[in-house]
């Protein structure tokens, strides 16, 4: 790669937040004129390199070369365009004025729409909603204009992250389409996806980020599905979690039963069963409906059907359920300590006695002894929440739940950016509350977490429940990765089952 | 169940440090309150130096008599503000409070064992009136508030009729019995040898009973957390409308009895009383060092606030160094306890990371 000066040139990427450590030392190429993709597992260092790159944070050392010279992209903003899945917008602007902000000029005047900018927005078909608010434009369309606004800046590069996983299938070609000309027209164009479909459909070459450095660049008959979602996991799932199916209690009827659960949009005809013991992932990436199935079982998106834990139905049965939200955001209480946060879900009688007053000693010895049974590292219950760890803030979340006694535990994605300790703990705390009698559900993106901590798998594509997959079946992680993929692709059943056959005779 | 008395291990220094207050947020509200503190008694230094002939007893007593009802209604504020809500209605419910038991009592001729109960529950009324637009409708508590306060003090003007009462003086016509004049009059009789008045402790009564509530109970705890993050609440299933609408209900109740205990020791009541009333209770809780983003602030800190505002009055009024100081004086205290919040939040915070 001696010549290559055209493009973007990173070498010896370095980036650490506190003690974890983000990028180890990326060194990559990327190509005007076509299409990269970057995959990696959460927390490889993946949304770092994109921040990185789109100006948004600095690495703490290493070198960033355009067209082979030093390059800040923070000072060269109007380079470089990021395409979320979520547009970073003005909502109450029209959709022109979106596409000037920023290029207003210094005229007096309200600022006008030149005739450069028109021929962009009828490039992208976006002219005809050039005096339409934002906001009342489809996802869609307020992409496009996104889009439009970068290419009306003359940005050269583009960053699309995970920019389809709330758009239709058609849409998405569209978009596709869009990237692809932006490609071909000698721009630098990058694809962050956790949909392995697209980027074996639309990347010219995949470069996988593991534990911050780039392990394995993808191109041509290497690239394959299930080629990039061996890379994604190889090497890991050395140490499987506690894991036993011999704690799920067969014998025992099952524990939670859903039946005929069905969302307006996101998921139909769900059917599933739960015994004791039992952890169990729904798989899916944004948008297949996984999450909000889960959602749904915490009562927290409108359905038929019905749910039915331990016998109980209806409000009784939300009462023997506990969700844990995506992000710590959403279940932490910034203004509270640790020991408040940990018992923050109790009420009468175990925190509070007559007339509601709190029982001072009662809640210290409580929170206590949640700090040693979660294995929480704080100097002392009193310690601010957020001056813990992520992974600590992690498991308090996770404890805080599980304080309520619940017999269905309901997490959305539990170790997102956890640190590799807390999630061995996490999985051990989560083995602990189901060998007591209980059932854990997870929503999962991670064929690793499926891997380590988990008894069996559901894939969720369009709204449907795949055939269950047992994990115990495989003996390595890259099978089971390779049949999740396969279910993803397909839809359907087919293809399971190959793998896990092959594994075990290996 | 395991007894947990028995299996009770050695408690360590965490075990006996405190649960509700982090370490370093303790270390700020000591701050908080010894800035305060010192500011209060600062401010009685200089009024001492300046005008030693004025500086006695009585006028530290009618410093307190003056910060009761701001004092009082910076308490219901409080829990307003610690859910993370907004009221600005108090101060119009106050004059509503005081102008509804006139119209009954004086008025209507309902006796004033009936209509002083009567008229702490509109203030009930209207809390839950705000409250429930609030929680239900989704309307955001600036806005209603601010509604509020318009039709609250709409309706006083119209129950009244525009006019002024005097319980001594009743309008031609009505008759007050002697002995519930005694009565109402009694509530906010002085006594002692330096005449205090029993409205101050109607003041320290409540803030013990809402410091309580606040500090000690379920209730508080549950508000704090709603403040602190309503949408986790929510998630957590923890009654977070029920519990919004009580704030406003007691907010509501508390301004009711701010407004009839200034009635009953001024002894007369005015469509209008009251309404200049919410910049200087919010300024009590704030610089109390409640913060409006919710799930923060002291009971403590709200009548410290108030303390210092009626000091800085009652001291400004004796030096008469003309009205424009005591306004001026407001807005600086207001800012800078703020300003110096901040800064101390932001070097907690540096230090932290």
């Amino acid at each position: 790669m001696n010549g290559a000066v055209e493009g973007i040139r990173l070498r010896g990427l370095h980036k650490r937040y506190g003690a974890t450590v983000a990028l180890a030392g990326v060194d990559l190429d990327i190509r005007p004129g076509e299409v990269l993709g970057i995959a990696g597992p959460n927390g490889a260092g993946k949304s770092t390199l994109v921040r990185i790159i789109a100006g948004e944070e600095r690495a703490d050392a290493g070198e960033l070369l355009f067209n082979g010279r030093p390059w800040t992209p923070a000072d060269d903003w109007r380079a470089v365009a990021v395409v979320h899945q979520e547009p970073q917008l003005f909502p109450n602007l029209s959709v022109a004025e979106n596409v000037l902000v920023g290029r207003e000029g210094t005229r007096a005047g309200r600022p006008r729409l030149g005739p450069a900018d028109a021929k962009v927005m009828k490039a992208f078909g976006i002219d005809r909603f050039a005096n339409a608010p934002l906001a009342a434009c489809t996802l869609a369309t307020q992409q496009r204009a996104e889009i439009a606004r970068a290419v009306a800046r003359d940005a050269q590069v583009f960053l699309f992250d995970e920019p389809n996983s709330a758009l239709t299938d058609e849409e998405s070609n569209e978009l596709f389409r869009e990237i692809h000309k932006l490609a071909a027209g000698g721009r630098i164009v990058l694809l962050v996806t956790h949909r392995l479909g697209d980027l074996n459909e639309h990347a010219g070459r995949v470069a996988v980020i593991r534990d911050g450095r780039v392990r394995a660049i993808l191109e041509g008959d290497a690239l394959t599905e299930d080629g990039i979602a061996e890379q994604l996991v190889v090497g890991r799932g050395a140490e499987t979690g506690a894991k036993s199916g011999a704690a799920i209690d067969r014998g025992r009827s099952a524990l939670v039963a859903i039946d005929d659960w069905s969302h307006g949009t996101a998921f139909r005809h769900v059917s599933l069963s739960a015994r004791p013991g039992e952890i169990i992932a729904l798989v899916g990436v944004e948008g297949s409906g996984a999450r909000e199935l889960l959602r749904s079982f915490a009562g927290l998106e409108s359905c038929s059907g019905t749910i039915a834990i331990a016998g109980e139905k209806g409000d009784a049965a939300q009462r023997l359920s506990a969700y844990v939200p995506a992000t710590r955001t959403l279940s932490l209480y910034s203004n509270f300590s640790v020991g408040e946060n940990l018992l923050v879900r109790l009420g009468k009688p175990e925190i509070a006695g007559l007339g509601l007053a709190l029982k001072k000693k009662r809640m210290r010895q409580l929170a206590n002894e949640a700090i040693r049974r979660f294995s929480i590292r704080a100097h002392a219950v009193s310690q601010g929440v957020r001056s813990l760890s992520g992974g600590n803030q992690q498991k308090v979340a996770i404890a805080q739940a599980l304080n309520c006694a619940p017999r269905l535990l309901l997490l959305e994605e539990p170790t997102r950016g956890v640190d590799i300790h807390s999630k061995r703990e996490i999985y051990r705390l989560l083995r602990d509350y189901v060998r007591a009698g209980n059932t854990a559900i997870m929503f999962c993106t991670e064929v690793l977490e499926v891997y380590e901590a988990v008894d069996r798998a559901h894939v969720v594509v369009d709204g449907r429940l795949s055939r269950p997959i047992v994990v115990s079946d495989y003996a390595h992680i890259e099978a089971l990765a390779t049949d999740i993929a396969r279910m993803q692709r397909h839809r359907g059943d087919d293809g399971v089952g190959a793998s896990a056959r092959s594994s075990r005779s290996q | 169940m395991i007894s947990a008395d028995s299996r009770e291990p050695v408690p360590t220094e965490a075990a006996r440090s405190s649960l509700s207050s982090t370490g370093q947020a303790t270390f700020d509200l000591a701050l908080r309150m010894g800035g305060l503190f010192l500011a209060i008694v600062l401010v009685a230094l200089l009024m001492f130096v300046l005008k030693p002939n004025s500086f006695n007893v009585d006028v530290g007593i009618s410093v307190l008599r003056a910060m009761s009802s701001v004092a009082i209604m910076s308490l219901g504020l409080t829990l307003v503000i610690v859910v993370g809500e907004i009221d600005l209605s108090f101060g119009a419910m106050y004059g509503l409070g005081a102008n509804s038991l006139a119209v009954m009592w004086i008025l209507l001729g309902i006796p004033i064992y009936a209509a002083l109960p009567l008229a702490i529950g509109v203030g009930a009324i209207v809390g839950l009136f705000n409250g429930a637009l609030v929680t239900w409708l989704s309307i955001p508590s600036f806005i209603v508030t601010l509604g509020s306060y318009n039709l609250l003090y709409g309706v006083s003007l119209w129950i009244t009729k525009t006019s002024t009462f005097n319980p001594i003086y009743p309008p031609p016509g009505s008759e007050l019995p002697p002995a519930e004049l005694d009565f109402f009059t009694g509530l906010t009789a002085s006594f002692g040898s330096h005449p205090i008045s029993l409205e101050v402790v109607w003041m320290l009564g409540l803030a013990l009973v809402v410091g309580f509530l606040l500090h000690r109970t379920l209730f508080g705890f549950r508000l704090m957390a709603i403040g602190g993050n309503p949408v986790a609440a929510q998630l957590a299933r923890l009654p977070v409308t029920r519990y919004k609408i009580l704030a406003f209900v007691i907010c509501g109740m508390l301004a009711a009895t701010a407004g009839i205990l200034d009635f009953s020791f001024i002894q007369t009541t005015q469509p209008n009383i009251g309404l200049s009333y919410t910049f200087p209770v919010f300024a009590a809780v704030i610089i109390g060092g409640a913060s409006l983003s919710g799930g923060k602030g002291t009971v403590i800190g709200a009548m410290s606030g108030a303390l210092l505002l009626a000091e800085l009055q009652q001291g400004l009024a004796l030096l008469s160094p003309g009205p424009h100081v005591q306004q001026l004086f407001l807005g600086f205290v207001t800012i800078g306890a703020v300003a110096l919040d901040l800064a101390l939040t932001n070097i907690r915070k540096r230090r932290a990371a």
